[in-house]
């Protein structure tokens, strides 16, 4: 009865999805199909039983019951909410003005704008969009060369996705079966060294070609001196506490991830609410309360711990009550309302749409393991030379040219389920693995003629600026993001450095032994066997179930 | 033709309000994801409840909201092909899609997950977590969320095949979906 060999059934089903997928059919239903259609063959072909089949919904169960791919959502709606709540405007206006006068000012306060954004929110669509919308019109004006200014714009708004609490790094946390923490924290090295760089540049083409980026006449300054600072300030105070709410909760260990997002919402609600020129006086009085109170809580908590004890609940029902207040002038305004609604509308279908690229891919792996999908990917990519570098040279080569194609959730969901397995296999650090693929697939952004960075600024940017400059100007950008793909690999301790030492296990250590089929697992990703967390629950007698939404810190 | 139009213009009005359902439980599932952290700061209390009672949202609006990203044409693409054809030939992708790639999909997922709510309202299944939730009520979503996909799928297939032959003007707009 065996008309295809179980060796052709993985090539068969991998050259199925590309075509598929070349078609143009939603990605999500396609690898579904796909996936099914050789399950049921191999069924047919006795491969494996129907019994391996029903295991789906529970896998289908195991993503829609992840608390962690819930940051999805709340990281989304946050973005959306951010994007249009006047926070991009104060920073770029104040830092702008600072840095202006400077040549290249504007490119470096993009940048930075770009990174404090980015360490606020975890979508790049909105840093782009309100940096495209405060700082071309500037950069137009004052003369600075169309393809820099649209270029550092599209990059800065890529640093988003480095930089945590980025989404591409809890998405690929998920799917590598890592802690999203561990993840953070082995993203900060890169990202500094990606600023770094992107300032690097800016300097270097100030230098170079002073004419694209002339300073601005300081006569132009609408503010000076105090008013200059409280500008600034007005921008970057909120933003610190933005950053507390969102990563200092995470680091503290005081909440999750997914929590973290919410409250981030939340924080981007009442800072839209603040800005709002119908922000009516009772709520302002609140909105200092609140400010108050939790400079208080603050204090008290480092000062006088017993005191705060005693305290904590009172002080933070004030909090709350203040906030309350402040929160729903986003209720009365009608602006706001629609502005939040509006936001709940895009995120729903958006989320819907990544979780069904996820179960697609899921149905899809799944199967795909099952007729020895990953000795064919093993035999594939382990025979390349160079071992473990080699590897990564291949894989990074690969997934940047996958990059014009699909974009980061697609390549998180199909390529790095396969791929990591045999990373594994040669020893390589799965957080640095995934902290790699992150910088390399902010490339998927800047592609000419697909990426999505181009895209939105083509959305926004005056008729004036040809399509044609925005594609040009992504490219030295695109040059200097595999720059940064080459000293991630050249530098594996950027990366491990920043991770807490109990867990870290040197790469070149570990031998892992991986099994074959393991259909265990909810989300694709194999079981950490000889690992310390793998040890750890070997000593127990009933070791529980990984559980990876978790995070660690 | 007119009657199955009708039957695809049901199909959307449901779809939509489910939608309408789902947009709501983003903003919920949010509220009571920050009000969680927010009571574990000021009170130190924790309830598994509330902690579930946010994914169990969050699993509704996916599988309820997935039908009408379907009736928006929001599922991605990789579009280089399909950006580039006559509207025609998009039509015919799409019905050339549905019908072998995700109605029988979805068809067997809303057929293989059924067995997972009916054993679990059998057992009347509950969290292993302290004071945790019923199991059914969400495992519900699952088989019905796969059925909501296969009509809005039918409903999408219906009003294609009457683009093609002229009962409804051709209007296949497809754009990207921001991220």
């Amino acid at each position: 009865m065996n008309f295809i060999p179980l060796a052709w059934m993985a090539p068969l089903m991998f050259g199925g999805l590309v075509l598929f997928m070349l078609v143009g059919f939603p990605v999500s239903f396609s690898l579904a199909a796909v996936g099914l259609f050789f399950g049921f063959l191999a069924i047919e072909h006795g491969y494996f039983s129907f019994a391996f089949m029903q295991a789906l919904p529970e896998r289908v169960f195991g993503i829609v019951s992840n608390d962690t791919l819930l940051a999805i959502p709340f990281f989304t709606l946050m973005g959306a909410i951010l994007e249009r709540c006047g926070l991009a405007e104060d920073l770029l206006d104040g830092l702008g003005q600072l840095f202006g006068p400077v040549r290249g000012g504007l490119g470096y306060a993009v940048v930075v704008v770009g990174a404090i954004l980015g360490a606020i929110t975890g979508t790049v669509a909105a840093s782009v969009i309100a940096m495209g919308l405060i700082s071309l019109p500037v950069m137009m004006r004052y003369g600075y060369n169309m393809q820099f200014a649209t270029g550092v714009i599209a990059a800065s708004g890529t640093i988003t996705q480095l930089i945590p609490p980025s989404l591409v790094l809890i998405v690929l946390a998920d799917v590598l079966g890592r802690s999203v923490g561990d993840m953070y924290a082995g993203a900060w090295g890169p990202s500094m060294v990606q600023i770094l760089l992107f300032c690097g540049y800016v300097f270097l083409v100030s230098i170079f070609k002073p004419q694209w980026v002339p300073g601005i006449p300081r006569e132009s300054r609408t503010l000076h001196g105090w008013p200059l600072i409280k500008k600034c300030l007005w921008g970057i105070v909120p933003s610190l506490v933005l950053i507390f709410l969102v990563l200092g909760t995470i680091f503290l260990g005081l909440a999750t991830p997914t929590e973290a997002g919410a409250m981030g919402t939340v924080g981007a609600i009442g800072l839209a609410v603040v800005h709002h020129k119908q922000f009516s006086p009772t709520a302002r009085i609140a909105g200092w309360i609140a400010l108050v109170v939790i400079t208080v809580i603050g204090i008290v908590a480092l000062a006088a711990p017993a005191l705060y004890d005693e305290l904590r609940a009172w002080l933070f029902i004030a909090f709350y009550a203040a906030l309350a207040v402040v929160l729903a002038e986003g209720i009365r305004i009608t602006e706001l309302r629609k502005l939040i609604w509006q936001a709940s509308q895009n995120t729903m279908r958006i989320t819907a749409m990544v979780i069904f690229i996820l179960i697609g891919s899921t149905i899809f792996v799944l199967v795909f393991r099952g007729v020895d999908g990953d000795p064919f990917i093993e035999h594939l990519l382990g025979g390349l030379p160079g071992g473990a570098v080699g590897f990564l040279i291949f894989v990074n080569v690969f997934v940047f040219f996958l990059a014009f194609f699909l974009d980061f959730f697609e390549i998180a969901f199909i390529i790095v389920p396969l791929l990591a397995p045999v990373a594994q296999k040669l020893g390589i650090d799965l957080i640095w693995f995934g902290v790699l693929l992150c910088v390399n697939m902010q490339t998927s952004f800047m592609h000419p003629p697909f990426g999505f960075a181009l895209f939105y600024l083509r959305g926004i940017a005056p008729k004036e600026i040809k399509s044609s400059e925005i594609y040009w100007g992504a490219i030295p950008w695109v040059v200097l993001q595999v720059i940064m793909v080459a000293i991630v690999i050249a530098f594996p301790q950027l990366v491990t450095a920043f991770l807490d030492k109990g867990n870290n296990v040197d790469p070149d250590s570990i031998t892992i032994e991986i099994p074959q089929s393991d259909f265990q697992n909810r989300d694709g990703s194999v079981e950490l066997p000889g690992t310390a967390e793998g040890e750890a629950q070997e000593e127990e007698e009933t070791p529980p179930p990984p559980d990876f939404s978790t995070p660690q810190k | 033709m007119g009657a199955l139009l009708g039957f695809s213009r049901a199909i959307d009005a449901m779809n939509a309000r489910l939608g309408w359902v789902a947009d709501w439980l983003v903003l919920l599932s949010c509220l009571i994801s920050a009000g969680n952290a927010f009571s574990r700061y000021a009170f130190s209390i924790s309830s598994n409840a509330w902690l579930e009672i946010q994914w169990y949202m969050f699993a509704a609006l996916v599988m309820l909201g997935t039908s009408y990203t379907l009736k928006k044409n929001e599922h991605v693409r990789v579009d280089i092909v399909y950006a580039n054809v006559s509207t025609r030939a998009q039509i015919a992708i799409d019905i050339f899609g549905f019908i072998l790639f995700m109605l029988p999909a979805t068809v067997i997922m809303a057929y293989l997950s059924w067995p997972v709510f009916h054993n679990s309202w059998a057992q009347g299944e509950i969290s292993s977590n302290a004071g945790g939730l019923l199991r059914w009520p969400v495992k519900i979503f699952l088989p019905v969320g796969f059925a909501l996909l296969t009509l809005q799928g039918l409903s999408e297939l219906i009003k294609r095949i009457a683009m093609l032959t002229g009962h409804m003007k051709a209007d296949l707009h497809y754009e990207r979906p921001l991220q």
